[in-house]
């Protein structure tokens, strides 16, 4: 609670020379401080108010003000609309910051929006959607309007058809479906716009790491040599594959000299959970247990083309050279993952899959249930939460 | 009929009342009749006042048995060794299964009944079950309102017992209005129950008025049936009741017509003769069985309203108009019928009116229906504020299971919300309350996968059994079904089908229970043994989704716990409705089940708390 209401300021315009910028305040005693600052009478921003003035000498602006309840975060907020340049907006920010404000976090507005239940999760990852995309959105409903509306038309066929007369079966198929494929065009876009966690080419000296890494970015930046202990600092790239933004590294052998060992180690303290690991030996050999226990590891057999591999049932054989076990790598690479925002998504559209195939076999009351589950899934913090805080992440600050 | 009118002459007349009851039931409709044989099947010496036993069990509206949730409910009457259902079965006229392809879970059963073989039915059942009758009417109740001694009827006799279940229906000071008309009356040609009502509230007991109404009767033959649609019976050997031997016999037809757009125009040319629209009646009417006048106000533009022809009895020369019902002047009434299609010389056998009456405000009843300021008066049907036979029926049979078990030192039975519609009305009624006259709808449950017409009796076994009102040859019949259906369960777990699981091939949609009986080999010719076929598969089909909201509502139970002192303001909360936020910031709960005891605070806020405090969890962890 303590959290939530304190009071935060953003720039919510790009900062750049403009006409107007907006500077976004939320929290508890936005309307004090601006009244304080502007000089107004006390209580003159309570409501949804506007006011003309000067700030603390720095600019003539308009205050406006939202009541809590009514505003985008569902907090008391003020939006001073300044004069459009950036030092301007610096200086009025840094005034509130000295009366008790601090600075949002990327997407603190958007997340204080939902925890007030102003929006819902799949609103936030609608708007990550739209916001990350930049092709022009046409105007469409929520889903989770819409989601909303055909519950009520499911219920409504169930409880009152037989007293109406109304026979709305095939309506409902057909809503199922639209909003099936509204979804489906939507994780796309989300899935666009997210960036995959970092994918390390990690394994003993020599086993082919860059020489795959080139392979996968498609140009030479690595040298490639085949003296054990060739790259050092690792290389890092983000690259788009099969539609999909990933991070990948490049990483310094493993059991070379110390200064090897030392690299290593400083990549493996960098290294996040959510991270994956491509394990390259050509020998099948390297015990991974203590990787395994904490990331997502693919055992590569590297150096496939050659003849003096032991291959394991459980090491995919894969040949820089050859092509071979390419796609498996890729796929390694570009899969969803767990609670992204993109992977919420998908279930939901799972299950709008198996809400469609129980309305068209006459049981509108399993589709009307996994309706619901659809709607928990959207709703529930429990559920959405880290998809949703994902999707926050990469919000900007002053959204 | 013998009548009793004043002091002496009662007692020559009807006798001395044999004292030594234990249960006193007052009210010999749905309700009633039912507490009464639930008490009296607990070992309880049991007697039912009804004020004319000729109209016992009566079905003073629709001749007609079911629906969707309320089908469901008839069976769990079965199932907790109710009578409704037997009767139903024995007395049907035509049967239909409503909502046959909106899937199994809410299919709704429904028969059409003989109205006066019904009534004669459960009287029967009243005599089989060892209830005495009398015939009077209850004036007052004796003894503190902490401990009630007996009631006193209007002809000065006394009935003393040891607990005591009101079921006044309509009748407690039931105000009757036609047009501009209105008089004292519990139903058409009965009288009300103003003294009653008088000493209840003197007794400050809070009471509110609801209103409800009925549709005008026709005659059978002066209808001219060729306008009319047929709507013919469904031949799916059903029946209510577990007990009875085979399916209901399709009799009687029932017919369709619609209104045509001169009705309309009469009704709306008329609204400002009735006494719903003059604002003579004050009582709040069920938005969702409406009067007439409502349908023409809410939807003015639509036409063609479909009204149900019910024949009251097998042969029967009247018809009741289900669709119509109305409280108009009766020459406006008569314009109305005379503008249906086929009706153009139709005589009305009676008319339509509405009843107001009073029922108890919602936190004066406990949930095992007891008042709450007494210990032993319970309450039952629609002075609760609820709706329909079915309903009535059912809480009758909670409340006269309770008076028995009170005066027997049992502990009170309440059912659950999770496995029985009962329990779901029952929980709606205690805890959120009712500002309309209450009525079942398949929604008002949250594990409607589960609560199904076909295993009603599986659900509600481990209740009835604690309640003691399932005679022993019922539960030796429940335990063969029980049988059955285990070794069936054992079958398919054990199958597989081309290596898969033939489980797995329960849960396909389109997967029907007879096919996964032929897999099996079960032949089920039996009605009884189709049903726990149907049962079996239907249970393995859902139970993934019965699980899942089973768990939600465990954890929704175990947020009763959660500290509500982080909230400081709870205008904070815009998803809580304006009316929980000022009663919840005036009363400052310590926790969700405090809050959950707030009368203004719905169960629908309460979610949104639960849902607010997650909110606030997840926020605070990241």
């Amino acid at each position: 609670m303590e959290q939530q209401s304190e009071l935060i300021v953003a720039l919510a315009t790009p900062e750049t020379v403009s006409a107007i910028s907006l500077v976004r305040l939320s929290g508890k005693g936005a309307s004090k401080t601006v009244e304080m600052l502007m000089k107004l009478k006390p209580g003159r921003l309570t409501g949804r108010k506007r006011a003309v003035g000067n700030l603390a000498g720095i600019d003539h602006l308009v205050a406006i003000a939202w009541p809590r309840g009514k505003s985008y975060t569902g907090e008391e907020m003020v939006d001073l609309m300044c004069h459009g340049s950036p030092g301007t907006a610096r200086r009025i920010i840094e005034e509130l910051e000295k009366n008790g404000a601090r600075i949002a976090l990327p997407g603190e507005f958007t997340r204080r929006a939902w925890i007030n239940g102003r929006i819902s999760a799949l609103d936030v990852l609608t708007l990550f959607e739209r916001f990350k995309g930049n092709g022009r959105q046409e105007k469409q409903k929520n889903l989770s309007e819409e989601l909303k509306e055909l519950k009520s038309e499911m219920e409504g066929l169930i409880e009152f058809s037989e007293d109406h007369e109304v026979s709305g079966e095939e309506k409902i198929n057909v809503l199922l479906k639209e909003l099936k494929n509204k979804a489906a065009t939507l994780v796309i876009n989300v899935r666009n716009a997210e960036i995959l966690p970092r994918v390390f080419l990690m394994g003993p000296v020599n086993a082919g790491k860059s020489t795959l890494f080139n392979k996968l970015i498609g140009e030479e930046v690595v040298v490639v040599s085949s003296t054990p202990g060739t790259t050092r600092d690792g290389a890092v790239r983000t690259v788009t594959i099969s539609g999909r933004n990933v991070e990948i590294c490049d990483t310094a052998g493993y059991g070379g000299e110390e200064l090897d060992a030392k690299a290593l180690e400083i990549v493996m303290g960098s290294m996040k959970r959510s991270d994956r690991i491509v394990w390259m030996d050509p020998k099948c050999f390297t015990p991974l247990k203590h990787l395994t226990e904490k990331y997502d590891v693919l055992k590569v057999c590297s150096l496939a083309d050659r003849k003096e591999n032991y291959l394991k049932t459980e090491w995919l054989p894969v040949s820089s050279v050859s092509g071979q076990g390419i796609d498996e790598v890729i796929e390694f690479i570009t899969k969803t993952e767990r609670e992204s925002p993109s992977w919420r998504l998908e279930r939901m559209i799972e299950l709008f899959a198996e809400a469609i195939k129980a309305s068209e076999s006459e049981d509108i009351a399993l589709a009307a249930e996994i309706v619901g589950e659809i709607f928990r899934e959207a709703e529930e913090p429990e559920k959405c939460g880290d998809a949703v805080e994902r999707a926050l992440e990469r919000f900007c600050v002053g959204k | 009929m013998r009548r009793c009118r004043g002091k002496s002459p009662g007692k020559v007349l009807c006798g001395e009342v044999k004292q030594g009851y234990q249960v006193v039931v007052i009210g010999g409709g749905h309700a009633g009749v039912e507490a009464a044989i639930a008490a009296s099947a607990i070992g309880c010496r049991t007697v039912l006042i009804t004020p004319s036993i000729k109209k016992i069990a009566l079905m003073s509206c629709n001749p007609a048995m079911g629906g969707i949730a309320k089908g469901t409910l008839v069976r769990e009457i079965d199932g907790l060794g109710g009578a409704a259902a037997e009767s139903a079965d024995k007395t049907a006229l035509q049967f239909r299964m409503l909502n046959m392809k909106k899937g199994p879970a809410v299919w709704g059963p429904r028969v059409q009944t003989d109205v006066l073989e019904y009534c004669l039915a459960q009287k029967r059942n009243l005599q089989k079950a060892g209830v005495r009758i009398i015939q009077g009417m209850v004036e007052k109740l004796e003894g503190h309102n902490s401990s009630i001694e007996g009631v006193l009827l209007s002809d000065g006799r006394k009935v003393e017992a040891g607990a005591f279940v009101l079921a006044t229906g309509t009748f407690l000071n039931g105000m009757l209005h036609r047009g501009k008309a209105a008089w004292p009356g519990g139903r058409r040609g009965d009288v009300s129950a103003i003294a009653l009502e008088r000493d209840i509230r003197e007794r400050m007991f809070h009471v509110k008025r609801f209103k409800t109404g009925t549709s005008p009767r026709v005659v059978r033959k002066t209808i001219d049936s060729k306008f009319l649609e047929e709507q013919i019976s469904h031949d799916l050997s059903f029946r209510f009741s577990w007990s009875s031997k085979s399916g209901v016999k399709n009799k009687e037809n029932c017919w369709l017509t619609r209104t045509t757009g001169a009705t309309e125009k009469i009704v709306k040319e008329s609204l400002k003769h009735s006494p719903l629209y003059s604002g003579r009646i004050k009582g709040k009417g069920p938005r969702y069985c409406p009067s007439f006048e409502d349908k023409v106000t809410k939807f003015p533009d639509r036409t063609g309203h479909p009204i149900h022809l019910e024949p009251m009895g097998e042969n029967s020369r009247v018809m009741y108009l289900n669709g119509l019902s109305t409280s108009l002047p009766e020459e406006i009434q008569e314009k109305i019928v005379r503008s249906l299609p086929g009706f153009e010389n139709a005589i009305i056998s009676a008319y339509g009116y509405s009843v107001e009456y009073s029922c108890f405000e919602t936190g004066e009843f406990d949930n095992s229906l007891r008042l709450k300021r007494t210990d032993n008066l319970y309450v039952a049907g629609q002075i609760l504020g609820t709706s329909g036979y079915e309903e009535a029926a059912a809480t009758g049979l909670l409340a006269g299971a309770n008076a028995a078990r009170n005066i027997l030192g049992m502990t009170k039975i309440v059912p659950e919300r999770m496995s029985s519609y009962l329990g779901v009305m029952v929980d709606d009624l205690v805890t959120i309350g009712t500002d309309e006259p209450y009525r079942l709808f398949s929604s008002r449950s949250e594990n409607r996968l589960n609560l199904r017409q076909d295993n009603a009796d599986r659900r509600v076994f481990s209740l009835a059994c604690r309640m003691g009102t399932l005679s022993e040859e019922k539960k030796e019949a429940y335990a063969r079904r029980n049988k059955i259906y285990n070794s069936l369960r054992k079958e398919i777990s054990a199958k597989r089908i081309h290596g898969k699981p033939l489980e797995d091939i329960c849960r396909r949609p389109e997967i029907s229970p007879e096919n996964i009986g032929r897999m099996v080999g079960f032949d089920a010719e039996e009605i009884n043994e189709k049903e726990i076929l149907s049962t079996a598969v239907l249970d393995i089909k859902y139970a993934g989704y019965v699980k899942r909201a089973e768990n939600r509502y465990k954890v929704r139970m175990r947020y009763g716990e959660a500290s509500l002192s982080s909230v400081e303001d709870y205008d904070e909360i815009q998803t809580i409705s304006i009316e929980a936020r000022e009663s919840l910031n005036r009363r400052r709960p310590k926790n969700i089940s405090e809050a959950e005891s707030i009368p203004a605070v719905r169960q629908a806020d309460i979610d949104a708390l639960v849902l607010h405090l997650m909110k606030e969890r997840v926020s605070r962890e990241t």
